[in-house]
């Protein structure tokens, strides 16, 4: 629990150049955006909130986001998936062996994601958008586009085939207990995912390398 | 004379006879009244959400319908490799063919969301349970524990059953490929040990 509250509280400001005074107008409303999204979800965010959250005016907001609400909106995506994806990238890349890949991109991967604020406030006020990108063709689409980001960390142990489906295989699992929780598996715990990955995902990969 | 139980039926029943034949949106209460051959009151004693309430009701009925199905249809198999992989490759046909889901799915997909996130739970359970017999007839892997077991192979079934991924459901050898490694890989004894208690 440690190391995963170690690796949430790691904002991407801690790597800013300038001292905070001088910190960009445009990141100072996506962080506020993002806290405001933690505190009262999506549909009560407004641009008035995200505005007097950063300390800048409506005016300023406008100028620097033409688009308003849901062109802020559109880069706290974009923002936190980059967080996401870079740090599940640091986490993968220093794995030193298949099991440790697998455990850290299951653990941290689901970790971020379940202690997320924003994505924990609007699981309860805005659920629909949340369930949406979970279901169906989207499932397909969401498990695609993270075995992509995935499938780079497996090529040192498998062939370019294997390591697609090894990747496909672990987000999918990951995504599994995301969205039905049990009380087998608590991907927050380091040494829970490791047993599901030594009990039946390590030895599905080596399987699957088998097969090529 | 029928009972409440068997009229709610009734009533589910007509309302998917409605959107199969004229869509989702072109479904109004009346229409539904009128194929089910009750009023308009009856509906919202049964219902009484309304159209959304109805909707989501026979969703949920749908659903259940469908797993009930894919029961019947994996029943007789005997191993647990075979159960699964006639499982993916039934249900798996059976979306593809559903007309009204495949409606749904183009028109109003968000209808379907909250029976799939409240019945997941609930039907992984049940698939949990539909797979202990088969288990227990198998010999596992030294140390693998039945009830993880199962509890893995409930949620890969109804993992791959929603989204098939980059794997071709439609050729069983792929399929059991699948089935062989991903699902059963940590479960059953390696191919080799297997060849040489055969042998």
């Amino acid at each position: 629990m440690a190391e995963s509250a170690q690796i949430l509280t790691l904002p991407a400001r801690e790597f800013r150049l300038q001292p905070n005074g001088d910190r960009p107008k445009r990141i100072l409303i996506v962080d506020a955006a993002v806290a405001c999204l933690a505190k009262q979800g999506l549909k009560k965010t407004s641009v008035e909130e995200i505005a007097a959250s950063a300390g800048v005016s409506r005016a300023t907001l406008y100028r620097i986001f033409p688009g308003g609400r849901e062109a802020v909106l559109t880069a706290v995506v974009e923002t936190e998936l980059a967080r996401f994806f870079s740090r599940l990238a640091v986490a993968m890349g220093s794995a030193e062996s298949m099991e440790e890949v697998l455990v850290a991109g299951i653990h941290h991967g689901g970790t971020q994601l379940l202690d997320h604020p924003a994505l924990q406030t609007m699981m309860v006020t805005d659920p629909e958008i949340i369930i949406s990108v979970i279901n169906f063709e989207q499932l397909d689409h969401t498990i695609a586009t993270a075995a992509t980001f995935a499938e780079p960390f497996f090529t040192r142990w498998l062939e370019p085939n294997a390591s697609r489906r090894a990747a496909e295989f672990a987000v999918r699992v990951m995504v599994s207990h995301l969205i039905d929780r049990d009380q087998i598996v608590d991907l927050t715990s380091e040494a829970s995912v490791r047993t599901l990955v030594r009990g039946f995902v390590l030895p599905g990969v080596e399987a699957l390398k088998d097969q090529e | 004379m029928s009972t409440k139980e068997e009229k709610r039926e009734a009533i589910l029943q007509a309302t998917y006879g409605c959107l199969a034949a004229s869509g989702l949106s072109a479904t109004s209460l009346d229409d539904v009244a009128q194929a089910a051959g009750v009023s308009r009151a009856t509906l919202y004693r049964y219902f009484p959400g309304g159209r959304d309430d109805l909707v989501s009701a026979v969703v949920t009925w749908e659903y259940r319908r469908f797993f009930i199905r894919l029961y019947n249809a994996v029943k007789e198999c005997e191993t647990i490799e075979q159960v699964i992989e006639t499982g993916l490759v039934v249900a798996h046909q059976a979306i593809t063919d559903h007309e009204v889901l495949q409606m749904i799915l183009r028109g109003e997909p968000g209808v379907l969301e909250p029976t799939l996130v409240a019945e997941a739970g609930p039907t992984r359970e049940q698939i949990a349970l539909f797979l202990t017999p088969y288990l227990e007839r198998e010999e596992l892997r030294d140390g693998c524990d039945i009830d993880h077991a199962r509890q893995f192979l409930a949620r890969m079934v109804l993992s791959y059953i929603s989204a098939p991924g980059q794997w071709n459901f439609d050729d069983p050898e792929e399929v059991r490929r699948l089935v062989r490694s991903e699902f059963l890989g940590g479960i059953l004894p390696e191919p080799t040990s297997l060849t040489m208690r055969q042998i």
